[in-house]
């Protein structure tokens, strides 16, 4: 299908008509941080600040708190009550890393046993994605092989080319929604020179990069030199921020709440910064702060890797931006020796 | 990605995982002042029926309102006239299941986790060695094994408590004592006046007692410490690492492999364990468990 192209003024009518179909979310820096929010109808101009959202849009996945069920009991005994009806989601603007994260993290709700929540989302949601023309300082996603304008993990493609954003279909999802979409345009040729004119150049502007060559063999080799852990922990303060923020953090907790004889089930995110993470009654195999870093940058660079071929980091630098004490994956992937370093 | 036509409900409902199950409490054991053993059965009577697990694997089980907590069924599948657990009062959880009394509804989600290779134990001699509450994964293969007897040679068991209010399953003890098929020892590491059995921390008693490796595999489950000093003893005995097992405990929220923490290396202890062999557990990423 030839390309399309939509004139960025038009934007606001473009989610709107959308929004007759889908729960569009959009990039909003309404409720004080960039998040991916509720498009509310008027055209906010967030296509001139938009670099990224600080809260990744895994948070239309795997929100930070949801509910799985309710529960009541009567005379008879306990009822469960599901929640309603999840909503068709349109994800408008999402940046390749994002939506790379996204395919990273199916793995594991898809794994052996499906998850619900995780999956009805996702299999009802339509990414649109936004090639991003100005990568930060901190980012690094060439290095994870994503390019900052380019996807294949979204159903749409848009690119920057001026006053116009170029549409391209990636997906079948996509083709039907361009379909049936009204007042697109049809690009030119040279239109689609432009568009890959900006992603290369976006691909140049990501400067920051990771030896990521090796890094699983590499992590198995130090992962008993608790001196190396050490060093690479000693300023983290355990807030669990970077594992929050992270488009590729998954973990979670489940508990119950009761207010008034009505229970609720929900489960919140989790952080393996947290020692009360692993906490047992009687022991806690990862007290220590050296090992739960350890944890960290092994699961992402090791065992995720190990059991689902990719590196769960997507480059999207959120942790190197948002960390309070400024700790750097960069900075410890890179550090982590070739394979020569203490063996187990 | 494609977008299916499946109402986000309808998927909720046909294919949750984390939707408990209610079951009853039907009786509860005091096992020691704080570990107690409770019988249950669903309230879904076709369920009841149909329910299958196998020895070794694990539920997690819900006091609606406090939360949920992983537990292995410490009954055998052989034994299917109820269901059975056995808690010690530690946590938040436990504490709120030790408050129930029977006809108390909790809720119950397995089960999950692989269990004890039976057909690896097939024609074999088995060593059971279980210390306090960490009886209660082996009860369900022992009784496995007794119900299937003519399956399996030789049968001994070692167990062990702190002193001898600390045994669990003492109405088990006296029935597996009086076996004449079974070569069965207890021991405490600190007796009273009454106490008849042995006296001295498992592993020693298990060197004392010197069962033969031939053909054999040893079932280990006890607290970590009687754990990490019984592998050596079976290992000075003549067993490998492949004729040892065991079965890990962790911090299983999900309990099938997704929330993350269970994990020791690439290993999910709720998904891949919980039952492992030393074999397994040396060859492991990292050494916390």
């Amino acid at each position: 299908m030839a390309s399309k192209k939509i004139n960025k003024k038009d934007i606001a009518k473009l989610l709107n008509q959308w929004s007759r179909d889908f729960a569009v979310f959009a990039p909003s820096r309404e409720s004080g941080v960039a998040t991916m929010a509720r498009w509310g109808g008027k055209d906010t101009g967030f296509l001139d600040w938009y670099r990224n959202t600080v809260v990744a849009p895994k948070a239309n996945f795997l929100p930070q708190m949801e509910e799985m069920f309710r529960f009541q009991k009567d005379g008879e005994g306990y009822h469960i009550e599901l929640p309603p009806d999840g909503e068709k989601q349109l994800i408008f603007g999402i940046r390749p890393c994002d939506a790379r994260a996204l395919a990273i993290i199916d793995a594991n709700f898809k794994d052996l046993y499906q998850d619900p929540y995780y999956l009805s989302r996702r299999n009802n949601a339509v990414l649109i994605g936004l090639g991003c023309t100005s990568p930060g300082e901190s980012c690094f996603c060439t290095s994870l092989g994503i390019s900052p304008a380019e996807s294949n993990d979204v159903d749409l493609m848009l690119t920057d080319i001026g006053n116009e954003l170029l549409a391209e279909a990636v997906s079948a999802a996509g083709k039907k929604l361009i379909a049936k979409t009204s007042g697109l345009k049809a690009a030119t040729r040279n239109d689609e020179a432009r568009a890959k004119e900006v992603k290369k150049t976006a691909h140049n502007k990501v400067t920051r990069k990771i030896n990521a060559e090796g890094i699983v063999e590499r992590l198995l080799a130090c992962f008993d030199d608790q001196g190396f852990w050490e060093k690479v922990a000693a300023k983290c303060i355990s807030c669990g921020i970077c594992t929050l923020l992270c488009p590729t953090c998954y973990c979670f907790d489940i508990n119950d709440e009761l207010i008034k004889q009505q229970g609720t089930r929900f489960r919140s995110l989790d952080s393996c910064a947290f020692p009360v993470y692993t906490k047992m009654p009687m022991e806690n195999p990862r007290a220590e702060k050296w090992k739960r870093v350890r944890q960290k940058v092994c699961h992402k660079y090791g065992f995720f890797p190990m059991s689902f071929k990719d590196i769960a980091c997507t480059g999207c630098g959120r942790c190197v931006r948002l960390c309070p004490v400024n700790w750097d994956i960069t900075q410890v992937i890179n550090s982590v020796p070739a394979k020569t370093g203490v063996k187990k | 990605m494609t977008t299916t036509n499946i109402s986000p409900s309808q998927f909720l409902a046909q294919d949750n995982v984390y939707l408990p199950h209610i079951a009853v409490i039907e009786k509860i054991i005091e096992e020691t002042p704080n570990i107690r053993t409770f019988h249950f059965n669903f309230k879904d009577k076709k369920l009841q029926k149909d329910f299958s697990f196998e020895s070794g694997q694990f539920g997690e089980y819900s006091v609606f309102g406090i939360g949920e907590a992983p537990f292995c069924i410490s009954s055998s599948p052989t034994r299917r006239h109820h269901l059975e657990f056995t808690a010690q009062r530690v946590g938040r959880v436990t504490n709120a299941l030790h408050r129930l009394g029977v006809g108390a509804e909790i809720g119950f989600r397995g089960a999950y986790g692989n269990s004890f290779p039976l057909d690896f134990l097939k024609g074999k001699n088995l060593v059971f060695v279980g210390g306090g509450i960490g009886l209660a994964p082996l009860r369900s293969l022992i009784w496995n094994v007794i119900d299937n007897r003519g399956k399996y040679k030789d049968i001994d068991i070692i167990y062990g408590a702190r002193t001898p209010a600390d045994l669990c399953f003492k109405y088990d003890l006296d029935i597996w004592g009086r076996d004449k098929t079974i070569k069965f020892i207890t021991t405490v590491d600190r007796g009273d006046e009454s106490w008849k059995g042995k006296t001295g921390v498992v592993p020693k008693i298990l060197e004392e007692a010197a069962p033969s490796a031939k053909n054999a595999v040893a079932i280990v489950c006890g607290p970590p410490v009687m754990i990490r000093f019984t592998f050596p003893v079976l290992t000075k005995l003549g067993f490998t690492p492949e004729q040892m097992l065991t079965t890990l405990e962790k911090r299983m929220k999900c309990g099938i492999g997704k929330c993350g923490r269970c994990n020791i290396g690439n290993i999910f202890v709720c998904r891949d364990g919980p039952v492992f062999s030393y074999e397994q557990i040396k060859g492991f990423v990292s050494s916390e468990y």
